[in-house]
């Protein structure tokens, strides 16, 4: 008993992502009694699914800047003037959408390396380089298009954002998921037969196994709900929604980073001991500037998704935003001093945050209410990340 | 980088070391932060195999030249000269670049990696696709891990959770794996228990063997005394002299740190007697 233990404790488990997990779940199982069984119908499911997306795509690069130990709150102004710019490039100026998303993100850059330059080179503390850009870059949202709506009707576009047209179908689904588990449990035995090669112990093949299978199930689970959910008067059922389609490569990519690349390593050392960082070599200020512009290529792809979602840009796209993207990597146990968090804790941030707002929706919570308690949601996640640190000895 | 090619070339570096070469000369060094000279006109040389001890109060310059040695504080004016050859060393991947490797009293760890990471880090092992090979990784640290203390198993504990003397044995196994010509030492027994001052200090015999000069930081007189075979004070930024060892007494040397008194009749020393 006491080596399963063992086992099980030096494991690569995430205990706090355990937590959260089971968090999720309880909150979940209470909105569904409450609502008597809507929450868990798959045209629910669907929709927090495609809901979050946006929020969920920059809270896994919100993750590696507060890492970091800095802080974006411009990036909801800034997703506001790169969605009405594109979409302005697409209704006023009749580009093509691939025109227009260049261009967008080429506006993105700009703005990247203006804020990355005087936050890393000049030293300007990114809290106030973006917060003065959360006023600006609304301000430019506005001057884009002079404060009108510009609508979107480019059927393919339209797509990104989900919605009538935006799944990819059932058999689509089936086949991708059945690929990523097959992913799944393939790198889980590449990872094992490595060790091996180097003599570095590994963990019980059924240990192994079942934290693969974890994953898999999800996946499969997932990807069978979302087959469920049928629109009435279409052929097919809807499948994965493109924007969490989107959000998934994107929150893959940003692990891999995180865990495979010499950046994401040198972003955790910066936030864990910039000193450090410095002496031993991390090209520090090269990096900040890296992580900014990683910023602008995700931003970029929110904005897009953003304005495919509502079928057009308008000067208030991504309003506040930037407090839902930092609850949710917050929610998802990202520590604000730096140093610490995961791509994974943002995803699941995201959701916790979403579902609480629709389950209330569900229950016809007026807004005020919704504000208070979400408010309060967020303190209660830091409130316990301060108490796990302190449990497993990880003050920071 | 490819870091086996790195290796053998710094052990051959090593090999061909002259022990009659001089590894190090910082000839006429000058730094000031503002307008405090926070080391004037200092002038320092080491040799392969020896330990130089530093010495001087807080603010009396030693860190900040060897901090400028590293490559972490960029020169105002004068020379390095390593292995006979002028050096312009202005970040840290410089210093480490002709093998010098620091080992600083602050430790200079990133808290929230692990001891694997922290050994390589800013050095990764990469596969051919330019990932990170933590497999590789993990199979070398493990090995120097092992060498410098048989009881370190926390290879992927956050280092913050070490205790100092195996944060120690993290910071020392950069200098080790990375095959250090030269080594900066600053502070390496201050936050240590006797059993693991004493690792460090057969640590340092051993490199001493292998041809490693080594600039030790230290207010401990008796580490000073039992590890180095030259010393140099400083004070105000200035240097004192530069004795044998042996040849000074403990009060001569506290009287050269606290008034900057050269102690009467003794012959300073540019290279300690082989």
């Amino acid at each position: 008993m006491n080596q399963a233990l063992q086992n099980l404790k030096h494991s690569a488990i995430d205990w706090r992502m355990v937590l959260m997990a089971g968090v999720l779940v309880v909150i979940t199982v209470i909105f569904n009694v409450l609502s008597e069984g809507i929450f868990f119908s798959a045209e629910n499911l669907y929709n927090i699914a495609q809901q979050t997306a946006v929020v969920g795509i920059l809270a896994t690069v919100m993750v590696l800047i507060i890492v970091a130990r800095h802080i974006d709150l411009s990036v909801g102004s800034v997703m506001g003037f790169v969605g009405v710019l594109i979409a302005f490039l697409m209704y006023t100026a009749n580009w093509s959408w691939p025109a227009a998303c260049l261009a967008g993100l080429a506006a993105a850059i700009a703005v990247a390396l203006y804020q990355g330059a005087l936050t890393a080179y000049v030293g300007v503390p990114s809290f106030v380089v973006t917060l003065g850009g959360l006023m600006s870059f609304r301000g430019a949202a506005y001057l884009v298009a002079d404060g009108k709506t510009q609508p979107l009707t480019d059927a393919f576009f339209l797509k990104l954002g989900g919605g009538f047209n935006g799944g990819i179908g059932t058999t689509a689904s089936w086949v991708l998921g059945v690929l990523i588990s097959v992913g799944i449990i393939g790198s889980m035995l590449s990872k094992r037969a490595a060790k091996q090669r180097y003599d570095v112990p590994t963990n019980p093949f059924g240990l192994d196994l079942l934290l693969a299978l974890i994953p898999v199930a999800l996946v499969l689970g997932f990807v069978a709900v979302m087959n469920a959910y049928q629109i009435p008067g279409k052929d097919d059922a809807q499948g994965i929604p493109i924007p969490v389609l989107i959000w998934g490569a994107v929150a893959m990519f940003m692990s891999f980073l995180v865990h495979r690349t010499r950046f994401g390593r040198y972003v955790f050392a910066m936030g864990g001991n910039p000193d450090a960082a410095a002496l031993v070599g991390i090209p520090v200020k090269r990096v900040t500037m890296l992580l900014f512009l990683l910023l602008a290529v995700l931003t970029t792809i929110a904005a897009i998704v953003a304005i495919s979602r509502l079928n057009a840009g308008t000067n208030s796209l991504g309003n506040s935003l930037e407090l839902l993207v930092i609850a949710a990597t917050v929610i998802g146990g990202t520590a604000l001093a730096g140093g610490s968090g995961t791509i994974i804790g943002s995803v699941l941030g995201a959701l916790i945050m979403q579902c609480i707002d629709s389950g209330m929706l569900l229950l016809d919570v007026s807004i005020g209410t919704r504000y208070v308690i979400i408010g309060q949601v967020l303190i209660a996640a830091v409130v316990f990340d301060v108490a796990y640190r302190k449990w497993t000895g990880d003050v920071l | 980088m490819n870091t086996e090619t790195h290796n053998a070339e710094a052990a051959a570096k090593r090999a061909k070391a002259d022990p009659n070469k001089c590894l190090v000369e910082l000839r006429n060094i000058k730094k000031a932060f503002g307008g405090v000279h926070a080391v004037d006109d200092v002038s320092l040389n080491l040799y392969p195999g020896e330990v130089v001890a530093v010495l001087g109060h807080n603010g009396a310059g030693k860190s900040t030249l060897m901090k400028m040695l590293a490559g972490a504080y960029p020169i105002d004016s004068g020379d390095v000269v390593i292995n006979g050859e002028k050096t312009h060393i202005r970040t840290p991947a410089d210093a480490q670049a002709v093998g010098i490797e620091s080992i600083y009293q602050t430790l200079a760890l990133a808290d929230n990696l692990d001891s694997v990471a922290n050994l390589f880090l800013g050095r990764e092992l990469l596969t051919k696709w330019n990932t990170l090979d933590d497999h590789r990784m993990d199979a070398a640290g493990r090995k120097v891990f092992q060498r410098l203390n048989k009881n370190f198993k926390n290879y992927h504990t956050p280092v913050r959770r070490l205790s100092g003397g195996q944060r120690q044995v993290v910071a020392i196994s950069r200098a080790i794996y990375f095959n250090a010509q030269i080594l900066i030492m600053d502070e390496p027994t201050a936050a240590l228990g006797p059993e693991e001052t004493a690792m460090v200090a057969k640590l340092i015999e051993q490199l001493k063997a292998e041809g490693v000069g080594i600039f030790l930081i230290s207010h401990d007189m008796h580490d000073v005394f039992a590890l180095s075979d030259r010393l140099a004070v400083m004070k105000n930024g200035k240097l004192v002299g530069t004795y044998a060892t042996k040849d000074v007494t403990e009060d001569e040397v506290l009287g050269m740190i606290i008034l900057g008194k050269k102690p009467d009749g003794k012959q300073q020393t540019e290279r300690s007697a082989r």
